[in-house]
């Protein structure tokens, strides 16, 4: 695991813990920053990153909190964030 | 690669504990917390009643590593070597020096009994974009 991989690996942890703390714009900041680390060293992220992070506003979501899931007929899980953007994930 | 004195220049400094131990600015030395931002000039210090925005350019800073045995074993093969807090205080270089607390000291400041090893930093060698610190000594796919 290189350095970059394990900022990233810091960062999601630190967004967490920030948005746990209801101080979603310390963990948007968070989350900026490790996709631009990622970003810049092609290394992607990490799957439970890109799946609770909002695309269009970079918050880190918390289901319940700032995030809502939701499970539909024909196999897919719907996550909304709070601004008000939707994401599906099939299962 | 872990988080050793060596990577600490190039890791996240996010989460990190750190102290102001000398910088030009005289009110800034001895803030003590953890860093909660960093920008490409400046590191924030949430001291535990405020957040602190420190100048890099001109301070030293020492961070508070917490040695985990991944960590341990890759500064030992490296041969860093540890020094007392009194002996890096002395004379600033550019380079880094770390020293190790001893057992006493680092249970009564982490609160647990793993050691802590404490890295002096220059600030102008944290002056990057927080995202490109990482990249800027080589192994980058593109430099």
């Amino acid at each position: 695991m290189n350095i970059a991989e394990e900022r990233i690996d810091r960062l999601h942890a630190l967004a967490r813990e920030a948005a746990s703390d209801r101080d979603h714009e310390r963990a948007r900041e968070y989350v900026r920053l490790a996709r631009r680390v990622a970003e810049r060293n092609r290394c992607g992220l990490p799957k439970a990153f890109r799946r609770f992070t909002c695309d269009d506003c970079d918050a880190y979501l918390l289901p319940g909190v700032n995030a809502r899931v939701r499970t539909r007929a024909g196999g897919h899980v719907v996550v909304r964030c709070d601004c008000g953007a939707t994401k599906r994930y099939p299962y | 690669m872990p988080l050793t004195p060596e990577t600490l220049t190039r890791h996240e400094l996010n989460g990190l504990h750190v102290e102001v131990v000398d910088a030009a600015n005289p009110d800034l030395v001895g803030i003590a917390g953890r860093t909660v931002v960093e920008t490409m000039h400046t590191l924030m210090v949430d001291d535990g009643s405020r957040v602190r925005q420190v100048p890099k350019r001109g301070a030293t800073f020492e961070f508070e590593i917490p040695r985990t045995d991944e960590a341990a074993g890759a500064a030992k093969a490296s041969g860093t070597a540890s020094k007392l807090r009194s002996d890096t205080t002395g004379g600033f270089d550019a380079s880094q020096s770390d020293r190790l607390a001893d057992s006493s000291s680092a249970a009564s400041r982490s609160g647990n009994c793993e050691g802590v090893a404490y890295v002096t930093v220059d600030g102008a060698q944290l002056l990057s974009r927080p995202a490109l610190r990482t990249e800027t000594t080589g192994d980058s796919k593109w430099r």
